[in-house]
């Protein structure tokens, strides 16, 4: 049973904003003299956002079924919010996004974690669809090319019962994690 | 034959006020004051008019900077008509950043000579910008040309990027002065 490659990718996600407006100050005009001074207000409002960048895919190769395989890897995830907050939500392509894995003909069910913290090998688990609250990005810039290079962690595993569940296949099971992260 | 002597002669050289007429001397220099005085002032006298605020609104890309442009009129009545600029922002030590709370979204200021530009000189907080010569040829641009000189106020996307989210405001004070 080979699993050649498994993707998955990021989006960026969406806002909540406070679009309170500064109290508009009209700007002041000079009068006539030695010097002469004016004033303009400036305004603007920087919405909520946040990204995910630095993902990789994983490709496991030939798996053991009487062994369970897990793979971690590093990612940025980066938010603007004040408390830089964020949750994640991941969902497979399988029925219902279900994480699942096929070669065509049948399926290998999979499991996905994530630690809000980069060098992990575990992290919490994720349900296809639903979103998990409550992290905070170390992120200083949304890809992470200054500051912290990674600040989460993606776990994608195979349990032997989901293995020995499978049908094992000279052809690959492919499929693809799609992971959406939001402010918090 | 004192009374004759033209008052300039008599400024120029107190030697020359006759002593039989003590006050000529004194008013030749009154007169002098009185005529020169606004004259003076006059011709220093400089007006920044036309200035609007500037709202940028919620940035939604945040790849590329922000740029907001505007016409705005400076007078000089000096007799080359120039002037200098000087900016200073309402952040600490007059730093050009907005502030949402705690947090701070820095910007720059460029200003131009003339009007209509979309770039110009950068400035940096309470430093003159000098040697600026302006086509307005009325206070207010009322008449003439209606705008002279260009404030352009921009805010980066790598300031951006790093802000917190929230909604930012603050003032800029422009001052100029005549050269």
């Amino acid at each position: 049973m080979k699993i050649s490659s498994l993707r998955h990718f990021g989006a960026a996600g969406a806002l909540a904003l406070l679009a309170m407006s500064a109290t508009a100050q009209a700007a002041t005009q000079g009068s006539l003299g030695s010097t002469s001074t004016g004033t303009v207000s400036i305004s603007a409002t920087v919405p909520g956002r946040v990204q995910i960048s630095g993902l990789s895919d994983f490709a496991f190769g030939t798996l053991d079924p009487t062994t369970a395989a897990s793979t971690a890897k590093n990612v940025c995830v980066w938010s603007n919010t004040a408390t830089k907050g964020y949750n994640i939500t991941a969902t497979g392509d399988g029925a219902a996004s279900a994480f699942t894995l096929t070669n065509g003909s049948t399926t290998l069910a999979y499991g996905v974690e994530w630690a809000g913290s980069s060098g992990q090998s575990t992290g919490t688990s994720l349900a296809t669809s639903s979103a998990a609250t409550g992290f905070t990005s170390t992120a200083t810039n949304p890809s992470c090319s200054a500051g912290p290079a990674t600040t989460a962690s993606l776990i994608v595993k195979f349990s032997t019962a989901q293995m020995q569940s499978a049908v094992g296949s000279a052809s690959a099971y492919t499929g693809i994690l799609t992971l959406v992260v939001a402010p918090e | 034959m004192a009374t004759r002597v033209p008052a300039t002669a008599r400024i120029q050289g107190r030697s020359g006020v006759s002593p039989h007429h003590p006050w000529i001397g004194f008013c030749a220099f009154a007169l002098f004051v009185l005529t020169a005085a606004p004259a003076l002032a006059q011709s220093n006298n400089v007006r920044l008019t036309k200035l609007s605020d500037v709202p940028f609104g919620t940035i939604t890309n945040f790849a590329s900077d922000s740029v907001s442009s505007q016409s705005v009129c400076a007078f000089s009545a000096s007799a080359t008509k120039n002037y200098h600029v000087t900016a200073s922002g309402s952040g600490t030590g007059g730093a050009f950043s907005l502030a949402s709370g705690s947090s701070s979204l820095a910007y720059d200021v460029q200003w131009n000579g003339a009007s209509g530009q979309t770039s110009g000189t950068q400035l940096s907080p309470n430093v003159a910008l000098t040697g600026l010569l302006s086509a307005a040829t009325q206070q207010a641009c009322n008449s003439g040309p209606a705008t002279s000189g260009s404030l352009i106020v921009i805010l980066r996307s790598s300031a951006v990027s790093s802000a917190r989210a929230g909604s930012y405001s603050g003032t800029l004070t422009l001052v100029i002065g005549p050269e």
